[in-house]
């Protein structure tokens, strides 16, 4: 146990000592949060803009129209004489989308036909998506508006040509389809765990051998497994740091920006949150260390280990991308498998949905049960004499 | 004091070591000789745990080398051919983690520390970090944290190795003087004069296996030579790999 101690202390002082390696560490541990906010405030404010700003819409030959003209202006349209040649002009994105009122719309609208208006659009354009879907309801919504008043005119319910009536009843929560685009954020705290590790392990493993000490410490009266545990704890701090680090990233942003104004929900991230996703990461310090400690023990070099354990940061930062996209329920099974559990479960902390401690119980002992397992594996690959025959 | 008897080590196909067999004495430095490849630093390995012979057995102080490992690693002090040390540490730290891990600690270990740093000349390094080092002052950290727990049994790979002129007839001193305070010395060399002038018993190993082995005079007298070297070439039955 004192063995394992001054392994752990050697390691932690050297690791520090090599400052450059975790400064970077620490820049990797933002780079999350900075990210996820540089997209928030992007969403937030294109969001704002377009609902809030008057629709400016080209309209040619508007005195042909004038009851449609009044129905747009009433509903925050400012209309706008059109260039000369509307398709032109849209074609080059010098505008979004013009109302073009043929001559003979005067007449079909008098005599009860069907008037036909054009509106020339560039459909592949994202961004005058909001314009255009902006003036469309609101013709669709003038159109719907005049039938129902000819129908009631001529002592037809309106119903008659409501065939079927769709009632969309939307379940998502303000706050759960906000965490449609904060679901990226396990991604990103399970990747800060393995990434804070990565150096150290690295260095204490592969680096080692690269700098041939390990044969000489290994010739010291100290059990293989008592070099495995303190070179395995020593990655321990630096982890926890960068999970820290990460998660105290996230909680500046989210309670910084202004979330409930840009999306319109309160985001749920407060002191008690993080702590709790803190608390249920921990083994996955654990798990982290000891997969890139096995790992690396088989490079030759650091270069080699290098190319190795980012690979392994990505493999259990998977099941979170796709979270982002396949909402899954906290079932069981999900709970047996390691990062996988503890992402569904930053989830609903992140919902505020109820949690089962049951749940989080499976999850940590499973993790920490296959974390030892890694571990014994590293210790018996370390009590190989192929460990130091391997050549450099 | 070191028994080895029957030593064998194969790696896949090649036959490194073939029933080895020698004792080294207290007070004694022996040195084992041959080409390079012959099997010094395979049979040397063994003895200091980090390979398993095949069969064979070996005692320091009496333990075998694979019963009890821990006991013989805190009788001997190695300095193998890999000399890495920690370049964010300075000299110091490098030998106090390898005292530490030989349970030595306090006041204990920082008297033995300065009495290794007097004794190898490095005062003026000892509290650099040993980042941008020479040949000769890594292998003086080297040696000075094998030696840190001062060990009954010294083991040396090519203990010259590298070295310059200066260095080298500094090194040959220093193991000298290790042999006078009663330490039982084995060293491997594919150096004919170093051995010559070092030794107090010589093991000749080539393709393995042990060729010949005694005194210098006993050399001498068995191969009815009139120099060293002659005898060792003789013994050896080739110049291939020596110096």
């Amino acid at each position: 146990m004192n063995k394992i101690r001054i392994i752990f202390e050697k390691e932690v002082v050297d690791s520090l000592r090599d400052y450059r390696s975790w400064v970077t560490g620490l820049f990797w541990a933002l780079f999350g949060p900075l990210m996820m906010g540089g997209i928030l405030i992007m969403i937030g404010s294109s969001i704002r803009e377009d609902i809030e700003k008057p629709l400016n819409l080209p309209v040619q030959n508007p005195e042909n129209a004038p009851s449609l003209i009044q129905f747009l202006e009433q509903h925050d349209v400012i209309v706008e004489p059109a260039p000369a040649d509307p398709e032109g002009a849209v074609k080059t994105g010098d505008l979004n989308v013009i109302l073009v009122i043929p001559e003979g719309y005067g007449d079909d609208f008098s005599s009860g036909k069907s008037a036909t208006v054009q509106l020339v659009l560039d459909s592949s354009r994202q961004s005058a998506s909001t314009d255009r879907t902006r003036i469309q309801s609101l013709l669709e919504g003038y159109s719907t508006y005049l039938g129902t008043l000819r129908l009631v005119v001529r002592g037809v319910s309106p119903e008659v040509i409501h065939v079927v009536t769709v009632e969309e009843v939307d379940v998502a929560t303000p706050q759960s389809r906000a965490t449609a685009l904060i679901s990226f954020l396990p991604y990103f705290i399970i990747f800060a765990i393995f990434n804070g590790a990565a150096p150290i392990i690295t260095d204490t493993t592969a680096g080692e051998r690269e700098r041939q000490s390990l044969e000489p410490l290994l010739i010291n009266p100290v059990p293989r497994r008592s070099f495995v545990l303190g070179k395995l704890m020593a990655a321990f701090p630096f982890s926890l740091a960068s999970l820290a680090i990460t998660l105290i990233g996230f909680g500046i942003v989210f309670n910084i920006l202004p979330v409930e104004e840009y999306l319109g929900v309160r985001i749920n991230l407060t002191v008690t949150t993080l702590l709790s996703i803190f608390l249920i990461c921990l083994p996955v310090v654990f798990l982290a260390s000891a997969i890139q400690m096995l790992v690396a023990s088989f490079a030759r070099s650091t270069k080699e280990a290098g190319t190795y354990l980012p690979f392994i940061a990505l493999i259990p930062s998977l099941p979170g991308l796709a979270l982002a996209f396949f909402p899954v329920k906290p079932e069981l099974w999900t709970m047996l498998i390691p990062t996988f559990g503890q992402q569904i479960m930053i989830n609903q902390f992140m919902r505020a949905e109820p949690f089962s401690v049951s749940n989080a119980l499976i999850s940590i002992i499973t993790t920490i049960i296959i974390s030892a397992g890694i571990t014994l594996v590293a210790i018996r690959l370390y009590s190989r004499e192929q460990i130091v025959i391997r050549k450099r | 004091m070191i028994e080895v008897q029957g030593l064998t080590k194969s790696f896949g196909k090649v036959k490194a070591v073939q029933n080895v067999s020698f004792s080294a004495f207290d007070g004694q430095i022996t040195g084992l000789l041959g080409p390079n490849g012959a099997g010094k630093s395979t049979t040397l390995r063994m003895l200091y745990t980090l390979l398993e012979p095949d069969s064979g057995f070996a005692r320091i102080d009496g333990f075998d080398i694979r019963e009890s490992p821990i006991e013989v690693q805190s009788r001997i002090g190695v300095l193998s051919d890999a000399q890495g040390l920690y370049p964010r540490l300075t000299v110091r730290e490098n030998i106090r983690y390898f005292g530490r891990l030989h349970d030595l600690n306090g006041g204990q270990l920082e008297k033995q520390m300065d009495k290794l740093i007097v004794l190898l000349d490095m005062e003026a390094i000892a509290d650099r970090k040993t980042e941008g080092f020479s040949t000769g002052e890594r292998l003086k950290v080297a040696i000075a944290r094998a030696l840190i727990h001062d060990p009954r049994n010294v083991l040396l790979d090519e203990p010259t190795n590298g070295l310059d002129v200066k260095s080298t007839r500094a090194m040959r001193q220093f193991i000298r003087q290790l042999r006078d305070t009663g330490k039982c010395i084995l060293l491997t060399s594919h150096i004919m004069q170093e051995v010559a002038a070092l030794c107090d018993q010589i093991v000749i190993i080539s393709n393995g296996v042990v060729s010949a082995q005694g005194s210098p005079a006993e050399l001498l007298q068995r191969t009815g030579k009139n120099n060293l070297e002659d005898a060792f070439i003789e013994a050896i039955g080739s110049e291939e790999g020596l110096a």
